[in-house]
């Protein structure tokens, strides 16, 4: 029993440790997306930090964590932004769930990973997201979407993809499977 | 994913379906009440940044802007003495017509001074939310103004937020004259960011230059004489029924920081 307690103490921190580092940068990227993105263009598209926050905490920390934080991406971005809640969950949730696999089939320390990420990633967003919009009456002509919105946000988001990944390594660092105890 | 995937779609199902006091609407409200302080700090945090950055993209606009402003002034300074000339006649008239003045909207107006927080980064959206609720008194559907003329309205209220609909958007439309002349038509946003007005009846003639201001007729919601924007380009093609108008809006959008919300 008493062998066992301080595993058992040391990885009640350690998910405590992660909980907190994750739900720090879920409130970070959603301030700095509601507050700081709309008044940045580049070539054309505004940051989407909430995306490429998911598609790399789904290549560190696999499908289920990926998922569950796209989702709650999703949610507080459509409080903070007044959007329909679901919405960006929805489109999140699996990008943050396939990033996972993706991640699980290669190697995550290279260059590749991520960058091929955010090019697939922003591809089935804005896809869904198109989806979505349609859905709910808000129509874009399709080569305003093409030329408009998804060219330059995968531009964008392939250029921003390598210090967000490099960010989210450092912060997330010393946590998930790799920190706790055999 | 799959339990996630069919709870974003059920959030997103009932949140259409549910009325504005239903349960979603309720925790989207507390949501924001959290979040609205927060977004307030981070947008003032930004703000040197926000004007380091508009300043220089100012510098390289400067000398073409001096000339575009230059050229208004003349022609503004015409156009208020073209105005002084017909006001005192306008008045004579209406006395002896014995007419009901219809209000036009001025700065002795009821207003309620806001900054804005946050706003919309996807292009299906131009909205902006600001840090004034209906805890100070905005309601839905107040319209929105600044110093260069109309923002937007209301469209969803908390406490101590509210989201403004901008006239850019593509579900803005907005009953409004063009002056001098008295044209009628609707201003229109789109996803483009392109704002027009439509249903211009085809033998009007407009002109660039003139102002597109609110009508404040057929019970619309913006008052009287609020500046919507300047005539850019006219559309007129022989197998359409109306002439399309290509507008500039008034207020510049990326600039927006402080707005007043006009209480109706």
């Amino acid at each position: 029993m008493r062998s066992r307690a301080p595993a058992r103490l040391w990885t009640w921190r350690v998910v405590m440790l992660e909980v907190v580092r994750l739900a720090a940068m879920l409130l970070a990227t959603v301030l700095l997306q509601s507050t700081v993105a709309p008044h940045i263009r580049i070539l054309g598209a505004r940051p989407d930090l909430p995306l490429l926050a998911v598609i790399c905490v789904g290549l560190l920390r696999g499908p289920e964590i990926g998922a569950i934080y796209g989702f709650l991406s999703g949610a507080l971005a459509a409080v903070a932004m007044f959007g329909p809640p679901g919405v960006d969950s929805l489109v999140l949730v699996i990008i943050g769930y396939v990033a996972g696999r993706y991640g699980e089939t290669i190697d995550t320390s290279s260059a590749w990973a991520p960058l091929s990420a955010a090019c697939g990633g922003t591809l089935v967003a804005k896809v869904i997201s198109a989806s979505a919009q349609y859905l709910l009456d808000r129509t874009v002509p399709v080569g305003f979407f093409i030329g408009r919105a998804v060219l330059p946000a995968l531009v964008l988001n392939t250029l921003l993809i390598a210090p967000a990944y490099l960010a989210a390594r450092f912060w997330l660092r010393e946590g998930g499977e790799r920190a706790r105890p055999a | 994913m799959v339990a996630l995937v069919i709870l974003s779609l059920a959030l997103f199902t009932v949140f259409f379906r549910e009325p504005a006091s239903g349960v979603l609407h309720g925790v989207q409200d507390v949501g924001a009440r959290i979040l609205a302080p927060l977004q307030s700090g981070s947008a003032k945090a930004i703000q040197p940044f926000r004007d380091a950055w508009n300043w220089v993209g100012d510098l390289f606009g400067a000398k073409s802007e001096n000339k575009r402003l230059r050229a208004e002034v003349v022609r503004l300074r015409r156009a208020v003495a073209s105005e002084l000339t017909t006001r005192s006649e306008n008045e004579h008239l209406r006395q002896l017509l014995d007419l009901r003045d219809d209000p036009v909207f001025n700065d002795a107006s009821d207003m309620i001074p806001a900054r804005v927080i946050s706003g919309s980064t996807e292009v299906w959206y131009s909205t902006v939310t600001i840090n004034a609720g209906s805890a100070d008194g905005v309601q839905l559907f107040d319209p929105v103004i600044n110093e260069e003329g109309l923002v937007g309205r209301v469209t969803d209220v908390t406490a101590n937020a509210a989201q403004v609909t901008l006239v850019t958007d593509q579900e803005s439309f907005v009953d409004a004259v063009v002056q001098p002349g008295g044209v009628r038509g609707v201003v229109a946003g789109s996803v483009r960011g392109d704002v027009n007005l439509l249903y211009v009846d085809k033998t009007a003639k407009v002109e660039p230059g003139q102002f597109v201001v609110t009508s404040g007729r057929n019970g619309s919601i913006f008052p009287r004489g609020i500046l919507v924007g300047i005539v850019e380009n006219v559309g007129r093609q022989d197998v359409e029924l109306h002439q399309t108008v290509a507008l500039r809006p008034a207020v510049d959008f990326r600039k927006l920081e402080y707005v007043m919300v006009v209480k109706r």
